[in-house]
């Protein structure tokens, strides 16, 4: 052996270079290379393209210059490529050859085990290698010893050898060389007239060229595609009917496996059944994958779980599928792929079409509920493309599907039983339901989940979140293509620029094209300042943040070499980072919302002094910019940020929260005014013009409060309160009706355990009608305010009522009699006047209750039909609307003498009143408070009906 | 019917507080020679009282039949149509509105409606050709904009109307429009005058004032006769026969406040528990060796922390409409009374600073913060100088 690697045998050097060569020729030129192994009928790449015949004649021009050239000058640069590493070797371990030998057996294990039927399972570049039979699998390239090279090569250019100029510049020479020379040949070699028709094939794009075709072909994510195809097949019973099912069954728990030994072990590259119906290969792959199962029960479990619920109800439990990611990462190939691979006819609805939602309705009906009757009798597949991308008339589409899908759950016990007639095999697939049911897939597509006329959407729909595909993923795609176009890449440029643009297949192949057209390689160093623009990555607001609070610790351990440049780094991408992101506003929310909980060393608050001028002056500027209109100056906002930034970035992480404090103070601010507005509305002028809100919360809401609840006013029968207390309760009560307040009842119902706290939590119950009192509701906040009891404010409820019933009959009258006169004062006279007879009459009806209460105790079978009528009076009394409250006793008791004059039968009980004595009522209370047994009446219409009664109001 | 409402003035000649401008307002309007005019003075110092009594010494009783309005009014501007919802109280004779009401889309009220309403000119009973008055209300808080688009309005139109400018603060009308307005300013009433006016309540109600009792609201009613009026009502209803040194309420914001400051000075005496985050940096603290490892720990305890409850406190007042002009105003005058008088100069200074910049800004809890930050910074380094 160590002859051999010393003195290597001329036939061996030169099948390892063929080997090498066949490697590196296999990638670039695969046409080329698969002839060895498939019939020569049979075209191995099989170009799909329409246009294929207009395309011939120009690659067979083209190509057969062009490869002779190229083929020389390839072989050359590996020849010399691979004699150099051969010394290189020899100098390097003269003593160890053994590893070349290992690496071959390596590397043949290695293709034992990359032989794959699908080509994502490879892990990196693969081959396409079509069996005589038909079957087509992937082969895995394996490129240990260019790789090797390359490295080595760089060790060498770093390190000052013999040569002038490094090794792979010299290489890279040498290739320009080669390719301008084969292009110059080529040129020569063609005509004039063909040029023309070259620019015409040129015509396509090639991001539509290479679309992928089949569902092996995708390059997305595996266990995504996977699983989109699931979902496809659930529809199967549904779509296609019951003859079909039993295979579909198959497929779909073959399909169910599949992405959970995705899930679980995605090194396992062992081979999987294609899902094809009726494939050759499933029964043994089954039993393959049965065995894996079983070391996987649990996975098991779930997917008998989901055999049975797929047999018992066909369609998938959502019926929307919502595929949402970053463009360009072939989120709408998939679904066409998919869709077609499922053998339904796509149905596109984008952004370009007519989206308003009558138009979009009839769409969608024709696409999900009729059968083309057309010589393409394939089912359809609905695929609406950017979902999200207009808002006004994007919503169209999503109302209607979310209508079809809420009839669906509606429906759906009905159409359960239709499925059951279905598995019966009584109805055959033609007959379609007439209600607008969802009865084929849609396929939502969209780039923000959360934008937001989605959301109603995202509910209801099962949503896929694309992700990035590997870069050797798309490295491998880009270099098959370029290799097809006859473009000379390297794979590190095309690393490059997969990296560059974040994996976006469209734009990676788009400049592609373009730098082909230019007849321009691809340079590694220039991706930035060539063609490619930079995607404008706006970064979630969260990101920014982030970046404002974290110091970040690479950076840090950079700053011992030079701290200028990197201060100056930091910069640059911090501004560059909030200038993408331009929502200044919700950006400086964010940092005022999280800057007091970062933990930052700030001896006498200087540093937060600081960060809050620098958030008043942003505020100051946004203002400004705003009113002036003067956009250009936002340009200084993230400095801003920067600035705050320095002084408080942090290593350890911070927990960052949405700002929701300002947006929340703007809301219920904004409920404030509106309950204040339409207050101060209804507050007659004479008082409302001298109140403004900033003098109502600042002077007059807590003297009102004040007012409005006099603790010297004392909870009793008001017949005997002494005149004065009556002249003060007259006056609450005007001052009530001037403010327009009164009180309600908020219903907050009462535990029934807690009696003891009756009276506090029915006091609760009634509040202010506009409900001032919580203007000075401040968090963590007593106010010394007397609250009057319930009773009280009862009484008040009614009184107030009255006397503005009163106001305005009485205005009403002075107006028709003398509406010259100075009303203001005679209405205020006028009001006192029926101030106090109201109050005599409220007053003689609480006496009433009172007494018929004692008399109730003493002797509760003597109900004479005295205390009835009494009883009657106070429920008339007490009700604004009295007709009610009347059927509501007549109800109860006998009709009690409603004949009778209303004024008569008060002087009669105020007659009866003067014979009780004080103590009887004292005890009567007394009695009262001891038994708080409430009757609360549920229905009827008005609160005069729904107000809690006490149970000894009909026990009378 | 509150004693505010109650015991207002009607007429020109029943104002007790004012009297010399009520006298100068009436030969004004009895020498039927009548300016526009700009009120202007703090609350509560009785300009609209005055203004009111000049109407109904112009147009008789008449000018109190007010009727309320709520209009939508629809506006041409250029390509698209504004939609502005006012409320005015008209009398035969007079308009009142707040163009301000509206916000930033004010000066189309000023362009169009009162514009429109001033064209009007109303011709009274007897064929003569009157005039029409217009109360504008909170004039200070028009944009530039509306207040210019005021000015050709009141020169073009001054033969058929009059206009009543009414604002808290002359310096933020414009130049322009002043010159043209007889400016009346309304002075806050001095304590004697709003114990004369107490007095004066409490004699027609029929009350006892013991002595020194009305001083004693008027003087914690910060010069408002309003304020006065309510707070004396309210002693009254708290309890009747008012003693002397009787507990006058507070407002409740004013409270609020004073709890914001006593926090804020509170500072060393925490009374808050202590999270992970704050534990992990005391015990970083803890292990570099520095010369004052307390005062660290000290500082991470207090620093930002009771900044962020102060803010919610502040966010608290100001949800309830209180204006944040007022907020500060009075969180200065609070801390100042707990103050050393070495810094009281200088925490007026930065008062002054952070709320010319909160008036020149939007989101007024910026500013007041950044208030409350420079106070405590301030003052810890007070502290720290003095007491070491």
């Amino acid at each position: 052996m160590d002859m051999d690697y010393d003195i290597p045998l001329p036939e061996e050097l030169e099948s390892l270079e063929a080997d090498i060569y066949l490697h590196d020729h296999q990638e670039y030129y695969p046409d080329l290379d698969l002839p060895e192994q498939d019939p020569p009928d049979s075209p191995p790449s099989t170009d799909p393209q329409i246009n294929a015949q207009t395309k011939r004649p120009r690659s067979e021009c083209t190509d057969s210059p062009f490869d002779d050239s190229e083929l020389p000058s390839d072989e050359k640069r590996s020849r010399i490529v691979d004699d150099e590493e051969k010394e290189e070797q020899e100098d390097q371990q003269p003593y160890s050859p053994p590893p070349e030998v290992e690496q071959e057996e390596v590397r043949v294990v290695e293709e034992e085990n990359t032989l794959s039927r699908y080509a994502f399972q490879i892990d990196g570049e693969c081959m396409p290698v079509t069996a005589p039979g038909g079957d087509r699998v992937y082969a895995k390239i394996c490129r240990f010893e260019t790789e090797e090279r390359l490295k080595k090569l760089n060790v060498k250019s770093n390190s000052n050898g013999l040569i002038l100029e490094p090794l792979n510049v010299l290489l890279e020479k040498l290739e320009q060389d080669a390719f301008t020379k084969a292009l110059n040949s080529s040129s020569e070699g063609q005509s004039d007239t063909s040029l023309p028709e070259k620019q015409v094939v040129h015509e396509q794009l090639w991001v539509d060229k290479y679309s992928p075709n089949s569902f092996t072909e995708l390059l997305s994510d595996e266990q995504t595609n996977r699983e989109v195809l699931l979902w496809l097949k659930q529809w199967d019973s549904r779509v296609f009917g019951s003859e079909i099912r039993t295979t579909s069954d198959e497929v779909l728990s073959a399909l169910k496996r599949h992405s959970s030994i995705v899930q679980h072990q995605k090194s396992n590259n062992s081979n999987l059944p294609r899902n094809n119906w009726g494939h050759k290969w499933s029964n043994e792959n089954f039993r393959q994958s049965n065995n894996l199962e079983n070391e996987h029960s649990n996975s098991k479990g779930i997917q008998d779980l989901w055999n049975k619920k797929t047999r018992l109800t066909g369609p998938p439990e959502q019926k929307i599928l919502l595929l949402c990611g970053p463009p360009g990462l072939g989120k709408t190939t998939l679904a066409h792929v998919a869709a077609k691979h499922c053998g339904y006819r796509v149905v596109e609805i984008n952004a370009s079409d007519d989206r308003s939602s009558s138009n979009i309705e009839t769409k969608i009906l024709d696409v999900v509920q009729m059968n083309s009757v057309m010589a393409d009798a394939r089912p359809k597949c609905l695929v609406i493309d950017e979902i999200d991308g207009a808002l006004g008339d994007g919503k169209g589409a999503v109302e209607v599907i979310l209508k079809m899908v809420s009839d669906e759950s509606k429906n759906d016990i009905g159409k359960d039983n239709v499925a059951k007639e279905e598995q019966s095999g009584k109805t055959s697939s033609k007959k379609r339901r007439k209600t607008t049911s969802l009865s084929r897939p849609v396929i939502c597509i969209c780039n923000d989940l959360y934008a937001p006329a989605l959301r109603p959407l995202r509910q209801i729909a099962k949503v896929h979140i694309f992700i990035q595909p590997t870069v050797c993923r798309v490295v491998s795609r880009l270099k098959y293509i370029c290799n097809k176009e006859g473009m000379q890449t390297s794979s590190i440029g095309l690393t490059a620029l997969a990296e560059y643009t974040e994996c976006d297949i469209r734009s990676c192949l788009n400049t592609l094209q373009f730098l082909n057209k230019k007849k321009e390689t691809l340079n590694v160093l220039e991706i930035s300042s060539q063609v490619v623009g930079r995607k404008d990555m706006s970064r979630s607001a969260f990101d920014i943040w982030k970046e404002i609070f974290q110091k970040r610790k690479m950076k840090r351990l950079r700053k011992s070499n030079n701290s200028h440049g990197n201060t100056s780094d930091e910069f640059e991408s911090l501004h560059a980072l909030i200038s993408y992101r331009g929502d200044h506003n919700t950006i400086w929310d964010g940092i005022h919302e999280n800057i007091l909980q970062l933990q930052y060393h700030d001896p006498v608050m200087q540093k937060t002094v600081k960060c809050f001028d620098c958030l008043g002056v942003s505020d100051l500027m946004h203002q400004y910019v705003m009113r002036t209109q003067k956009m250009a100056l936002l340009v200084y906002q993230p400095s801003l940020a920067i600035t705050v930034h320095r002084l408080v970035a942090q290593i350890q992480k911070a927990n960052i929260e949405w700002p929701k404090s300002y947006q929340r103070y703007r809301t219920t601010l904004m409920g404030k005014m509106d309950i204040f507005k339409s207050w101060h509305f209804k507050i007659p002028p004479y008082i409302s013009r001298h109140l403004s809100t900033k003098s109502f919360v600042e002077e007059l809401i807590s003297p009102l409060l004040h007012i409005l609840s006099p603790p010297t006013l004392r909870p009793v029968a008001l017949h005997i309160l002494s005149e004065k207390e009556k002249n003060d309760m007259a006056q609450l009560v005007r001052a009530m009706v001037a403010y327009c307040i009164t009180y309600k009842n908020m219903r907050s119902d009462p535990l029934p355990n807690n009696f003891g706290h009756e009276v506090a939590l029915e006091a609760s119950g009634f509040s202010f009608d506009p409900p001032i009192s919580n203007f000075i509701n401040f968090k963590g906040y007593l106010s010394g305010h007397y609250e009057l009891s319930l009773a009280m404010k009862q009484v008040l409820v009614h009184e107030v009522e009255k006397q503005r019933i009163m106001q305005v009959s009485i205005g009403k009258s002075l107006h028709l009699t003398d509406g010259q006169k100075e009303n203001h004062d005679l209405m205020g006279k006028g009001s006192s006047i029926a101030e106090s007879t109201t109050i005599g009459h409220s007053a003689a009806c609480v006496g009433a209750d009172m007494r018929g209460d004692a008399k109730n105790v003493f002797n509760p079978r003597q109900c004479n039909p005295s205390t009835h009528t009494a009883l009657s009076t106070l429920d008339s009394s007490r009700s604004a609307s009295t007709s009610m409250k009347l059927k509501f006793s007549g109800d109860k008791k006998k009709p009690s003498n409603g004949s009778a004059n209303f004024f008569d039968r008060f002087r009669k009980l105020s007659g009866k009143d003067s014979q009780n004595t004080d103590a009887a009522v004292q005890k009567a209370t007394v009695e009262r408070d001891s038994l708080p047994l409430l009757f609360k009446f549920n229905e009827g219409f008005t609160n005069a009906v729904k107000r809690p009664v006490r149970m000894r109001e009909f026990l009378l | 019917m509150l004693w505010v409402d109650k015991y207002r003035p009607k007429t020109l000649d029943q104002v007790i507080v004012h009297q010399d401008i009520a006298l100068n307002l009436k030969k004004l309007v009895t020498e039927q020679d009548c300016p526009h005019l700009l009120f202007y003075g703090p609350s509560g110092s009785g300009k609209k009282t005055l203004i009111m009594g000049l109407l109904r010494q112009v147009f008789g009783p008449g000018a109190e039949k007010v009727k309320v309005e709520n209009r939508t009014w629809k506006i041409d501007a250029g390509s698209r149509t504004i939609d502005l919802e006012l409320t005015t109280l008209s009398s035969a004779n007079h308009v009142e509105l707040s163009p301000s009401d509206v916000g930033f889309q004010d000066r189309y009220i000023v362009q169009e409606i009162i514009k429109e309403m001033a064209k009007n000119r109303p011709i009274d009973t007897k064929g003569k050709r009157g005039y029409k008055v217009l109360v504008l209300n909170e004039v200070d808080k028009l944009s530039r904009e509306a207040q210019h688009s005021l000015r050709r309005t009141m020169e073009k139109y001054s033969s058929s109307c009059r206009l009543i400018l009414c604002c808290n603060s002359s310096s933020k009308v414009i130049e322009a429009i002043r010159s043209r307005c007889l400016n009346v300013r309304i002075n806050a009433p001095t304590e004697e005058q709003i114990v004369k006016v107490l007095e004066f309540i409490g004699k027609k109600e029929g009350l006892q004032l013991p002595s020194g009792f009305a001083a004693r609201i008027a003087e914690k009613s910060n010069r408002s006769l309003r304020r006065a009026i309510l707070s004396f009502e309210t002693c009254r209803v708290q309890q009747y026969p008012f003693t002397s040194n009787q507990a006058i309420p507070p407002m409740d914001w004013e409270e609020y406040v004073s709890e914001i400051a006593s926090d804020i000075m509170k500072e060393q005496s925490p009374k808050r528990y202590i999270n992970l985050r704050e534990v992990n940096g005391i015990r970083r603290v803890l292990l570099t060796p520095t010369n004052y490892n307390l005062d660290s720990i000290l500082r991470i305890l207090l620093s930002t922390t009771r900044l962020f409850q102060v803010r919610g406190k502040l966010y608290e007042l100001l949800t309830n409409c209180i204006p944040p002009e007022i907020v500060l105003k009075r969180l200065l005058y609070e801390l100042l009374k707990r103050l050393d008088a070495e810094l009281k100069h200088e925490i007026c200074h930065w008062a002054a600073y952070y709320e010319h910049r909160m008036r020149l800004g939007q989101k007024a809890i910026f500013h007041l913060e950044a208030f409350v930050a420079k106070f405590m910074s301030i003052y810890k380094g007070f502290l720290i100088t003095t007491f070491g």
